[in-house]
């Protein structure tokens, strides 16, 4: 775990109204896996909030975002050379060890956020990859899907099959998911051994707070930055997770 | 020029004046990032004689300035406790401290008992001020005999170091202060967090699942210090600064206002390295007045 004023060196816009920060944080690039985040300090925020890592590219980390509160929004109008606090890599990522011959990406929104790492990861494991990406219009989605198929799923079928990445995704060896809470329920009725990335409110990212609780199918719960954010899908307890988490401050 | 920062709160000697707060530390084995050499000492996170699973979540939010939490406290209880932690603890060159629950007044008397002679564990801080408790918690923090029986409770079982935590939700704190300081107790922590709520305009109820949850970071500071300062204005014992530090100034008004230590908690959260540099930043300060040691810095205390 490293924490580092880091240097945002670009953004560019991937859909409408999400956008991709690139940060030189050498240590994290270096060490971070699949599924992992990175806690940022935002401008005009307390609380750090946490971002899958996107891509690494060198010694920089990505994240992708949308402008959903003030933090958010502060964050998209920093420039290339302003730092940035950056604490990282955190939690527990996917498990995309060889063995499976094929791997299915199913990410719906923002949950693209951990899925250009893991399809590499995979690649390189010798999985064929197949990503199923599903946003509500087609200007919405993702333009940086890759793999050896790529399916896209448009809530009002601007774009490739209407209806949710869930329904529109073929099975594999193995399937792992990102994306509203919601969905991921989906996913877990459809393939329990799935590995899905939960999204919960965070404090600190590092195990002590118990602020991102998430509750398990066995009862009780643990912790997104811990034992998460990755789980099996059947493992958690989706009738108890928020579907919805209104991250907007008010003030 | 070395600035001694040590500090005497009660009987305790700390090596620092910065102790990391109950439940913003866990038990001590996750903060990677903290320079161990700046603990003062460590309050390990509340826990009851029994497992508890804590609240569903939504457990926190942001606020502005800071944050409410009901984590509820979740927990492993007390032989799970001792079993995991406290042989850990006796090797650390820092004091831990357990923050202790019940629902009853027997309960904090039983985790006394248990808790006596096992070592690793350092002293008590009584938990009469949690406010995410169906039972108990806050209940024994705002009645003075009830804060007072809890506190004889402990008392009886241990000789070890028994701090209160109180909570800042009454209307005079003297009041409370008093009553456990009679009641045998060490040193007070002032102040808990204060209870608040927050709610989500899009489903039009409260954001988190507890309704309430307890307010910190740097919205109560000034709230936190002038109860701080009013425990410290009402008894002899010792008081422990606690609520909204987040930098080395905070700290030091705290200090200045009458408070033995202090205990550092949200601000971890923020900046995993906060204690250290407020550990530093109250020796820089000390050094750049010329002083040399905390017992040295002045103090505004007019007794009551």
């Amino acid at each position: 775990m490293f924490l580092l004023s880091a240097p945002i060196t670009a953004l560019r816009e991937v859909a409408r109204g999400m956008r991709v920060i690139s940060i030189e944080a050498p240590d994290i690039a270096s060490t971070v896996r699949a599924g992992q985040f990175v806690n940022l300090g935002l401008p005009g925020a307390f609380l750090r909030r946490p971002f899958s890592v996107y891509r690494v590219e060198g010694d920089r980390i990505e994240v992708v975002l949308k402008a959903v509160g003030v933090g958010t929004a502060a964050l998209l109008s920093m420039r290339p050379g302003d730092a940035i606090s950056c604490l990282g890599p955190l939690g527990h990522g996917f498990d995309l060890a060889s063995g499976p011959q094929s791997i299915v990406l199913v990410s719906g929104g923002l949950g693209v956020a951990p899925m250009p790492l893991a399809a590499r990861e995979a690649k390189a494991n010798g999985m064929r990859v197949t990503w199923v990406h599903g946003a509500r219009s087609r200007d919405e989605l993702c333009s940086e899907a890759v793999g050896d198929d790529v399916i896209w799923a448009t809530d009002d079928g601007s774009r490739g099959f209407t209806g949710n990445a869930v329904a529109a995704a073929p099975d594999g060896d193995l399937v792992i998911a990102c994306g509203p809470n919601r969905m991921l329920a989906a996913v877990a009725k459809r393939w329990p051994d799935a590995q899905v990335a939960v999204e919960t409110y965070m404090g600190c990212g590092t195990g002590v707070c118990l602020g991102c609780a998430v509750p398990l199918s066995r009862g009780g719960y643990d912790r997104a930055c811990k034992e998460g954010p990755v789980y099996r899908a059947a493992a958690v307890e989706w009738s108890i997770l928020p579907a919805h988490l209104p991250y907007a401050i008010t003030a | 020029m070395t600035v001694d920062m040590r500090v005497a709160v009660g009987a305790m000697e700390l090596r620092g004046p910065v102790i990391a707060a109950s439940g913003t530390f866990g038990y001590g084995t996750e903060v990677p990032l903290l320079e161990r050499r700046a603990l003062g000492g460590m309050i390990s996170k509340g826990i009851f004689l029994r497992p508890r699973a804590g609240t569903p979540p939504p457990r926190i939010v942001e606020t502005p300035s800071g944050m409410l939490n009901a984590i509820g406290l979740q927990g492993p209880g007390v032989d799970a406790l001792i079993r995991d932690y406290a042989a850990l603890w006796a090797s650390w060159d820092f004091p831990v401290l357990v923050n202790i629950n019940g629902e009853s007044v027997s309960e904090y008397g039983d985790l006394a008992a248990r808790l006596d002679g096992v070592p690793g564990v350092a002293g008590f801080e009584i938990n009469i001020s949690c406010p995410n408790v169906e039972q108990g918690g806050l209940y024994f923090g705002n009645d003075p005999r009830a804060a007072a029986a809890v506190t004889e409770a402990v008392r009886q079982h241990t000789n070890l170091p028994v701090w209160v935590k109180l909570t800042p939700m009454v209307t005079d704190i003297g009041v409370i202060a008093r009553a456990v300081e009679s009641a045998g107790a060490d040193a007070l922590c002032a102040v808990n967090t204060f209870v608040g709520m927050s709610i989500d305009l899009n489903a039009n109820k409260p954001r988190l699942s507890f309704r309430t949850g307890g307010l910190s970071g740097p919205a109560i500071r000034p709230l936190a210090l002038h109860l701080a300062h009013q425990a410290a204005r009402a008894v002899r014992i010792p008081v422990v600064g606690v609520g909204g530090i987040m930098r080395t100034e905070d700290a030091l008004e705290f200090l200045i206002a009458g408070c033995a230590a202090v205990q550092v908690g949200t601000a971890t959260f923020v900046n995993p390295r906060a204690i250290a540099e407020i550990h530093d930043g109250i020796a820089a300060h000390l050094e750049s007045r010329g002083l040399r040691s905390i017992a040295d810095l002045p103090r505004y205390l007019p007794r009551d």
